[in-house]
């Protein structure tokens, strides 16, 4: 039997064509959901695969043509990736165009360059008060469900939704488990390894990835790590849609630090609630996306301090700082950012900014500003 | 000999600035007179108004400060007080200003405003909520969010219509009763909604002389002529601005008086995406020497396009349909189907040769899907466009260079076009 890690990392070193590959294997259309907030529990549960939408690892060239240099790395690679017709075995896409500014730009783009079979646009709302948000909310998740039965054919049952529900949410409790084992042996798993771990479940279906973080989960019990000295643990945050750089990872460990545990998007926060499982399904669908913590920036939450969350998380983890990574051009992460910055200096919590670029120029002044971190915070 | 061209400045717009000086004046003079003050982003100011509270709003104060040239210092106080440069610029001019009151860092007094009793988030832009929760977070502004989505599907505008409305009476007429301590103002609003109704018409006839050859104005005269339907919105003042441009706009056509002098435009441009507020001058230099004159932009003409439509009978309700009716939607013209539908009938009605597309670095909400929009276009009526990347009000974001270049490169494609 294949190592489970090294499943994990042939699926995430090559997304397009593992994708292509399962949608011939499972005989099932695949439908692409834009990161960060689409419940793709209903996309399961009417018997299509859904994946995560990701970047690539090239530089846009084409891409150019269709967006600003100032969009952020995830949109600009993704148009770049549809209009060389790269996504042709995606057969539908999903986009929420209220969670930010820049995935508006999308769905004029994919209609024109690269349309899907199926092509459906969310609203789904920031979490605000009031009931009329609730209702929108749960309005615009059943025409999701509604634009499925058509597209499938087939009705959505509540028995299928709660069907899939379980299955997702078993797959956040493996993801937890396997986040816990880290928490106690850091050294179990490079946080490169953990980010793949979590994009595989991006981009698998989860009936497949629960079997393999089960065994994944199997093997680490199993297996010993030598700790050869206490390192600086830190705390990677942000990052909100996209993964960073793997490279970034890596170094932040060659530096003398380690990661116990994060507050990233392909990480921590994808597994983060879980969906209620008694009730009606949509009702719990929608009171997932409702919770406020952990607070997203897109999300409308002013209420909750997204620096409380993190700083709880230094706690627990006994880390010694943060590392944030910006997307440049994200603009709801550069708008918070000065007031979660303010908030680590108040609660003395160590902090240095990061920023993610799709195209990154050079590692070098990334390693400097790391290693100076590191310095100051006592990993070296 | 090469044709001077010259700017022939109407008279009535000289009179906008002391409307606009005095409605910052008296918001900045409020607290003192024991009157509440209100803040808002997007469309939601009138329910301010309605209660008699002197309200901002977000884009006007940046205009405001581009204007007084005090957009730039407050800027640089926000960027020393942690704000990254890639963020909004109005939020960051926001940030800015209360970054300098809180840590006494002289600024134009002109551009300093009181904290409100209430700011009301409208997310029109996902960012404008940002900038609100920033308020709430970095200076305690109590803060009431609405969402104001913009609408991708026509079939969409229903349901969103119904969103804003339960919105507006569920959290916003109950939150400003709380904050003014009475009854909120129907009778109010449907004054406002009166006066704006007339107001906005007249203004509409206004714009129908961008079809004359020559144009007797311009857009950036237009732009300018905003402030009387938001700063007087409800007030008599506003409509005897409009029945004086109105009044001069059909002395010059009667006349035969361009404005661009000796002998008209040559070219005549559509201008996308925000006005740039700071650099009015600037443009007005840079397209004037070709003979060159915008006459027409979405941003301006968005608000009330169909001012018939008001009923001051339903207030709220009409407010609503201005947005998200089945006639007149902001929110789908907003949007790039929408606004493919609207420059269309731009380029058809007003004889356009030529389109420039304004995109903002900081602020993204009109540059979405500009480049499709541009090529839809292009390719469907014949006429070239150029897009000039910049900022409202952010000088660092202005290449003077980068202007010059491309609206060389515009003139040269439709002197192309025209030899063919």
């Amino acid at each position: 039997m294949k190592n489970a890690l090294a499943m994990i990392v042939e699926v995430t070193s090559d997304p397009y064509g593992y994708v292509a590959r399962l949608k011939e294997s499972k005989n099932k259309k695949v439908i692409g959901c834009f990161p960060m907030h689409i419940p793709d529990e209903i996309v399961h549960a009417a018997g299509l695969i859904p994946v995560v939408i990701w970047r690539s690892n090239e530089p846009v060239t084409w891409g150019h043509a269709h967006v600003p240099p100032y969009d952020c790395g995830i949109v600009r690679s993704f148009v770049d990736d549809a209009v060389k017709q790269k996504l042709r075995f995606m057969d539908g896409m999903v986009f929420s165009v209220r969670q930010c500014l820049l995935v508006k730009e999308c769905p004029m783009i994919i209609e024109r360059h690269a349309k899907p079979e199926y092509l459906k646009i969310l609203y789904l709302p920031p979490i605000y008060p009031g009931k009329a948000t609730r209702d929108f909310l749960l309005e615009d998740l059943g025409s999701f469900k509604k634009s499925l039965e058509e597209f499938t054919g087939c009705r959505i049952t509540d028995e299928s939704l709660r069907n899939s529900i379980e299955i997702y949410n078993k797959n956040r409790s493996l993801l937890k488990k396997i986040y816990q084992i880290r928490r106690e042996r850091p050294e179990i798993l490079r946080a490169s390894e953990v980010m793949r771990i979590v994009w595989s479940s991006m981009l698998m279906p989860k009936e497949d990835h629960n079997e393999l973080l089960t065994q994944l989960i199997g093997e680490l019990e199993g297996k010993s790590i030598e700790t050869k000295r206490e390192k600086a643990r830190v705390i990677p945050v942000g990052c909100l849609c996209m993964t960073p750089q793997l490279d970034i990872l890596d170094m932040i460990e060659d530096l003398g630090m380690i990661i116990p545990d994060d507050d990233l998007y392909v990480g921590s926060r994808y597994f983060a609630n879980k969906v209620k499982p008694e009730g009606n399904p949509m009702e719990a669908l929608a009171d997932r996306y409702l919770t406020k913590t952990p607070v997203y920036p897109d999300m409308g939450v002013w209420d909750v301090h997204w620096g409380d969350g993190v700083i709880e998380k230094v706690k627990e983890n006994n880390a010694k700082g943060v590392i944030s990574f910006v997307v440049r051009y994200c603009p709801p992460h550069i708008c918070y950012y000065p007031d979660f910055k303010n908030r680590m200096v108040e609660r003395e919590v160590p902090e240095i900014m990061i920023e993610i670029e799709h195209e990154i120029t050079s590692l070098e002044g990334v390693k400097t500003r790391l290693q100076s971190f590191a310095e100051t915070i006592g990993g070296v | 000999m090469e044709t001077q061209y010259k700017l022939n400045r109407l008279k009535t717009t000289a009179e906008i600035r002391p409307f606009v000086d005095r409605h910052w004046e008296e918001l900045r003079t409020a607290k003192e007179r024991g009157e509440k003050v209100g803040w808002a982003s997007g469309p939601t100011f009138i329910f301010p108004y309605a209660m008699g509270m002197k309200c901002h709003f977000m884009a006007g104060y940046a205009a405001y400060c581009g204007g007084i040239g005090a957009a730039d210092e407050i800027l640089k106080v926000a960027e020393m007080a942690g704000d990254l440069p890639d963020s909004c610029s109005y939020h960051r001019l926001h940030m800015g200003m209360g970054e300098a009151v809180k840590r006494g860092i002289p600024i134009n007094p002109q551009a300093i405003l009181p904290f409100p009793d209430l700011m009301i988030g409208g997310r029109f832009c996902p960012e404008m909520s940002y900038y609100a929760e920033g308020l709430f977070r970095r200076f305690g502004v109590p803060v009431l969010p609405i969402e104001l989505p913009m609408v991708f599907k026509r079939e969409d505008l229903k349901r969103i219509r119904q969103y804003f409305l339960g919105q507006v009476r569920e959290t916003v007429i109950p939150t400003l009763e709380e904050v003014c301590g009475k009854p909120f103002d129907y009778d109010r609003m449907s004054e406002i909604l009166r006066v704006l109704k007339k107001a906005a018409i007249l203004r509409n006839q206004c714009w129908e002389f961008f079809k004359l050859k020559p144009s007797p104005w311009t857009l950036w005269d237009y732009g300018v002529s905003i402030a009387p339907v938001f700063y007087l919105m409800g007030k008599p003042e506003s409509v005897t601005y409009y029945e004086k441009l109105l009044k001069e706009l059909q002395e010059r056509k009667e006349k035969g008086i361009p404005a661009i002098a000796p002998n008209g435009e040559n070219y005549r441009i559509y201008w996308d995406g925000w006005l740039p507020w700071a650099f009015l001058g600037k443009f007005m230099r840079k397209f004037t020497p070709h003979g060159a004159v915008c006459l027409c932009g979405r941003y301006p003409w968005e608000f009330f396009p169909h001012p018939e439509l008001i009923d001051p009978e339903n207030p709220v309700e009409s407010w609503a349909d201005l947005y998200f009716g089945e006639e007149s939607h902001l929110g789908w013209n907003a949007s790039p189907e929408g606004t493919v539908e609207v420059i269309s009938e731009l380029i058809e009605d007003y004889s356009l040769d030529g389109m420039v597309m304004f995109s903002s670095k900081t602020c993204r909400v009109w540059n979405i899907s500009q480049l499709e929009v541009m090529d839809i276009l292009a390719k469907r009526y014949g006429i070239p466009g150029v897009v000039i990347e910049g900022d409202m009000i952010d000088p660092a974001m202005i290449s003077d260079s980068q202007i010059d270049t491309r609206l060389q490169a515009l003139f040269e494609t439709i002197d192309g076009i025209r030899k063919r």
